[in-house]
């Protein structure tokens, strides 16, 4: 493997230093005079037509500016989904409407001068509404008499809306049901994974205002700038040209900031009002009025030949879109075409999913994006097939999972919301993932032996996983570099950093390709009037996407470097220049000429110009990044109670770009992903209310709730991917529900349906096992 | 978000009586602030005034002979560490404090709060039951001690319209004492769902004296009193924990809300009964 | 009504509302270090030291601490001059978002005050309040040891 000087070290996240000291980065940390600030009223009812509304009262109320409801905003279908266009996702929403959806949904807003008058105001506000029966479950809303939920002539894209189907996906290779017949055994359960909430500590937060030339400047909280710019300019109905969309710092993202939530509304205050808006979501609101993972429930029938082949696979997934239908579709894709390819020594696989409208909270992109959910079923049936067949769970993976060279028809049958594209695996470690993981767990010791302590047992379970890396063919990211008299560079590009480490990266890929030090990169990201376009940062692009673009810039800029120095040297085989440490060297001549001689030359002396150059990526290749999960946990018989007490990933991303920020992409996916196995869920009333929207009574793991947890990473070399590398921001959020669930297996043979495996709900398995 | 609109004044008296005159003058429109988390958190828009505790100079946790005394805005971070609590019934009870909720709300929640709003917060109250401790009630001019089963029969609304609880006198146990706490979390710093409380002193294997409390929030902690009569003279044994836990299943109270049903937490305070009972039998070995 | 502060060794003086919690009155008057909004002392975000000590000032009502020295994470250390938990922080990849960075490093502050030298479990204990949803924590722990023992090599 190439020796690099910058790549795979772990260059300080550069951004860092100033969080760590309070700097001024985020967007609430700016505040104008005379800004207004934004407040919502929400339905009280799951499902309701606003017969009247009157905001009379609230319109005179002193130190209110405006009053927003369906009568006076514009009206345009769209969806919230911060996506690439044309947007998969069904138009099924406007900006403020009369049919409300569920308990959460926006009635009006009031922009005023405080918070505190805006609350005031909002209780002034007078709504008749026509209470409509509501539909909570899945099943229920699939039902003929169910009430219709999307009944507006206008909704598009929505796969039958009068049936509440917001989408359906139907794909078949080979033929499952003769594959059934044909294997030796056939192993089919059911999981259900609950909704849940990202729960970045910085919620939601807008601010707009009119820039000197009446343009309006939105300063977001956001993934996806240039969706934002792209989706407010057609709510508005104003050229993108309009707007200039500005991420600063954010304080997570994990997919629930990849959508239009408050910045259409904002910037039609400041439009109207001309004044400052701000809008801050609450962690009520966060929770209630954002976006939620999709609930699903997932059925997957596996049939085997008696030495554990795989024969036929078919995957069934219900999920609950709630009242819109953002990212439904996709979602549903994902939680196939993430999965199934792992197993691609399956002749016959059917994946079908029904995606399901409900008078709950909106689900959309949550890390993981529906592999997650896949995952939870998948991986356990295998470890059901395993046992039926008396395997281990790691010969069945091993004589199942995708390896170098291979392929799946997956790839091309699922695309996200279309076909897909056809991938063979050029970097695939899973066999190494899975050795090195075992041995650190302990596996050959501690599998099947159950060893007890009074009431409490030990297991041990694992899992294998893929995710992606971005959309192929469809995600593009573009990155600007200049260069300056000191040999330091300017990167602006559209890539949108929610706290991972892209600019980083992203500047030690200019360091590395320029041979000058990361600290000479003067990084400007995600500002669509400064930058050029990027998707965002979603569907693990980051790296791939918009690191591709850095270092398909730099190799231009490289270029652009190499055509001074041939006239300054000379020399006219670029072949014999050395670029490192900041200067131009030739093998043959051995001539040398630093890079700040080189920018004054270029911008001061002769031939002047601008050393710059644009990059963009979009590729057909989607390089998965691999992990094998392994836990050990104790679970008390008595009690229900499980305690994760080590947890191993072995991952593969290509090369580890920074392998310290690699390590924090790892362990911050999986704690997240062990608290979703064992505490987080939604709780709802009967009228469809969330039940403790707040960090009181949903619990997010604390310093106190970490077990031993040991990431190990697995180099490999992705020759797709910049400098060998492919994504790992998701990835190790889809194990530690099958994991543990297999490891609950191991240690009292009990399976628990439904997540998380609290224990009230494993101690209901083991007495029914009783 | 200004939560507390209504609030026009702040007074940080220098006596108790001062304190008690403010109080009684507020016509039920003053709040008490000790660390003021629960005011700041469940606001109440009828309060205009606070009366904060600060100056009243009971923030001290002393001893002497017979007592552990700890003033009434002592936090729970206070008294976790005060070195009179470390060695007290083993540790068990310094353990049991430094468990709730979180290091920053710890510092925060003070031992007269708890007390006075009766909170399901934290295991305080029923630790203070098992404890049997006497908590000291002022009007201005005297200071009374209740037990803790005493003072929680009292209108609580009403007596604190008049008084100020400045503080929690601690019996001090001999070796025959033990004292352990359980609680059901969902995660680490959860506020317990289900707790329970059992001091026990046990003489030659057979427990001459026992005080039990359970918790079950939303509900308020109370004394288990057929419990402690269940074991009252019993000798301390396996079986007996047993006996205890199906004993304690079947006739504990506790309460049930969303987050957890009725039926587990009688299975929980079962098997909290018997692992505390096991727990003092590896004591006393 | 009028409260004092000395806040980061600078008295100031602030007109707030006798109901206000300190966080609201640090954040209007330009204190944007100090985040946080679940008002309800659950993420951490809004940690201050109030003399010394670690609390949630959303929590903390602004009149009762009337007089008192508040530290926000610009009080311990500058981005010319860092203090050593944050020059950790940097190093072990403890912060990724950084929107719980301040509250958590001012906990860590507080925790090494009184404990130079402390093990992993009493690291879980004090940062027990601080919500990270992007780290899972691991290289926090890691961090504040390494901050440990750079204060022990008197890296001040």
């Amino acid at each position: 493997m190439k020796d690099f000087k910058h790549i795979g070290t772990n260059t300080g996240k550069i951004d860092a230093l100033s969080l760590a000291t309070g700097q001024s980065m985020f967007v609430d940390d700016i505040s104008f005079p005379d800004m207004l600030q934004l407040k919502f009223l929400y339905s009280p009812h799951a499902h309701a037509i606003i017969e009247d509304i009157d905001t009379t009262l609230a319109e005179k109320y002193p130190g209110v500016g405006m009053v927003l409801t369906y009568k006076n905003t514009s009206r345009v279908i769209h969806t919230t989904a911060g996506q690439g266009w044309p947007e998969p996702s069904p138009y099924d929403t406007y900006m403020f409407n009369r049919k409300m959806r569920y308990i959460g949904d926006r009635v009006a807003a009031v922009a005023a001068e405080t918070e505190e008058i805006a609350q005031e105001a909002l209780k002034l506000i007078k709504v008749q509404y026509k209470v409509l029966p509501a539909v909570l479950d899945m099943e229920d809303a699939m039902k003929d008499e169910a009430p219709i939920i999307h009944d507006e002539p206008e909704v598009k894209g929505a796969y039958d809306p009068k049936r509440n189907l917001a989408a359906h996906i139907l794909v078949k290779v080979g033929d499952v049901e003769k594959g059934f017949a044909e294997s030796d055994v056939v192993v089919e359960d059911t999981f259900e994974v609950p909704y849940a909430q990202h729960c970045p500590i910085e919620p939601h937060v807008t601010i707009t205002y009119l820039d000197e030339y009446g343009r309006i400047v939105i300063r977001t909280s956001t993934q996806v700038p240039f969706h934002v710019r792209r989706i407010v300019a057609q709510v508005l109905d104003i050229p993108v040209q309009k707007i200039r969309v500005i991420k600063p710092r954010i304080g997570g993202g994990f997919g629930v900031k990849q959508e239009i939530i408050l910045e259409d509304v904002c910037a039609y205050v400041t439009m109207k009002t001309g004044k400052p808006t701000r809008a801050l979501y609450t962690r009520e609101e966060e929770f209630v009025s954002s976006r939620t993972r999709h609930q699903m429930k997932v059925n997957v029938k596996i049939g085997a030949k008696k030495d554990g082949t795989f024969n036929a696979v078919k995957m069934y997934v219900l999920s609950n879109t709630g009242a819109y239908g953002t990212h439904a579709l996709t979602v549903a894709s994902n939680a196939g075409s993430k999965t199934l390819p792992l197993y691609n020594k399956a002749p016959n696989v059917e994946y079908i999913a029904d995606v399901i409208y409900t008078n709950l909270p909106i689900a959309g992109a949550y890390r993981g994006y529906g592999a997650t959910q896949g995952y939870a079923c998948l991986e356990q049936v295998v470890d059901e097939v395993a046992h039926k067949l008396e395997l281990t769970p790691l010969e069945i993976r091993q004589k199942n999972h995708i390896k170098s060279g291979e392929t799946s028809p997956i790839f091309r049958a699922l695309g996200e919301g279309r076909e897909g594209v056809t991938q063979y695996m050029q970097s695939c470690a899973l066999d190494e993932l899975i050795e090195k993981g075992a041995k650190e767990i302990g596996w050959l010791e501690k599998y099947g032996k159950k060893t007890r302590n009074g009431s409490k047992v030990r297991g041990i379970g694992m899992s294998i996983h893929m995710q992606g890396s971005a959309i192929p063919l469809v995600d593009m990211g573009a990155a600007t570099l200049k260069m300056n008299e000191d040999a330091s560079f300017n990167l602006m590009y559209g890539g949108t950093d929610l706290g991972t480490g892209l600019d980083t990266i992203a500047a030690q890929i200019v360091a590395e390709t320029l041979g000058i030090k990361p600290e000479q990169v003067i990084v400007y990201a995600a500002d669509t009037d400064l930058t050029p376009f990027d998707v965002g940062a979603y569907a693990s692009s980051g790296t791939f996407i918009s690191g591709g673009a850095v270092l398909r810039a730099a190799m231009k800029i490289r270029e652009q470097i190499f055509e001074v120095v041939r006239e300054m040297f000379g020399e006219y085989d670029a072949r014999d220049f050395v670029l490192e440490d900041g200067k131009v060297t030739s093998k043959k001549t051995g001539k040398s000429v630093t890079l700040s001689e080189i920018a004054y030359q270029t911008l001061y002396v002769k031939n002047q110009h601008q050393i710059a150059a644009t990059g963009s990526m979009v590729s057909p290749y989607s390089p998965p990044p691999f992990a094998a999960h392994f836990v050990e946990i104790e679970v008390d018989e008595e009690t229900g109670i499980i305690t994760p007490i080590k947890y191993v990933t072995a991952v593969d991303c290509g090369t580890p770009l920074n392998p310290e920020l690699v390590r924090g992409q790892i362990i911050g996916a999986l704690v997240n992903g062990l608290s979703y196995a064992l505490f987080e869920e939604y709780k709802f009333t009967d009228s469809g209310r969330m039940i403790g929207s707040n960090f009181m009574e949903y619990r997010i793991p604390s310093t106190r709730d970490i077990p031993e947890i040991v990431p190990i990473i697995v180099r490999t070399y992705e020759p797709t991917g910049p400098y060998g590398a492919k994504s790992v921001a998701e990835i190790n959020i889809n194990g530690p529900i099958p994991a543990i669930g297999n490891a609950l297996y191991d240690a009292i043979g009990v399976r628990v349906h439904k997540v998380p495996y609290i224990p009230e709900r494993v101690l209901e398995a083991i007495r029914n096992k009783k | 978000m200004l939560k507390l609109k209504n609030v026009k004044s702040c007074f940080t008296p220098n006596s108790i009586q001062e304190a008690i005159d403010m109080l009684k003058k507020s016509d039920g429109k003053a709040a008490l602030v000790g660390g003021g988390l629960d005011i700041t958190v469940f606001p109440n828009p009828i309060i205009e005034q606070f009366i904060f505790l600060n100056k009243l100079g009971l923030t001290y946790i002393r001893e002497d002979e017979e007592n552990i005394k700890i003033g009434a805005t002592s936090t729970i971070t206070d008294i976790a560490k005060a070195p009179v609590m470390q060695n007290y019934l083993k540790g068990n009870v310094k353990i049991a404090l430094a468990e709730i909720a979180s290091e920053l709300l710890r510092n925060q929640i003070t031992i007269g709060g708890s007390i006075a709003r009766h909170h399901f917060y934290s295991d305080i109250i029923p630790a203070l039951y098992a404890l049997r401790a006497t908590i000291m009630v002022s009007d201005g001019e005297l200071i009374e001690g209740f037990f803790v089963d005493d003072f929680y029969r009292n209108d609580l609304k009403t007596l604190m319209e008049t008084c100020i609880v400045v503080g929690v006198h601690l019996n001090k146990y001999d070796d025959s004492f033990q004292f352990g706490l359980k609680r059901f979390v969902r995660n680490a710093t959860d506020i317990a769902l289900l707790n329970m409380a059992i001091l026990a002193q046990i003489e030659e294997g057979v427990i001459k004296d026992v005080s039990i409390s359970v918790g079950s929030r939303p509900g308020p902690a109370y004394r288990f009193e057929q419990g402690e009569a269940f074991l009252r003279g019993e000798k301390l044994t396996e079986v007996l924990a047993k006996d205890f836990e199906s004993f304690t299943k079947s006739n504990v109270d506790v309460a049930k809300d969303m987050r957890l049903s009725k039926e587990y937490r009688q299975h929980l305070a079962g098997i909290y009964a018997k692992e505390i009972l096991l727990d003092f039998i590896g004591g006393v070995r | 009504m009028k409260v004092c502060y000395s806040i980061n060794g600078k008295k100031k003086e602030f007109e707030i509302n006798a109901g206000e919690v300190l966080l609201d009155v640090l954040r209007r008057n330009g204190y944007f270090e100090v985040k946080g909004n679940c008002y309800m002392g659950t993420c951490g975000a809004c940690t201050v030291l109030i003399d010394g000590l670690p609390y949630t000032s959303c929590t903390m009502l602004a009149a009762k601490v009337d007089g008192s020295e508040i530290t926000t994470i610009k009080g311990i250390g500058t981005l010319q001059n860092p203090h050593p938990l944050q020059k950790a922080f940097v190093e072990k990849g403890a912060v990724q978002c950084g929107f719980c960075t301040p509250g958590t490093i001012l906990v860590a502050y507080a925790l090494l005050k009184n404990n130079p030298d402390p093990t992993d479990d009493d690291i879980k204990k004090m940062l027990d309040g601080n919500l990270c949803r992007c780290t899972g924590y691991v290289q926090q722990i890691e961090a504040v040891k390494l901050a440990a023992k750079m204060l022990k090599k008197g890296d001040e």
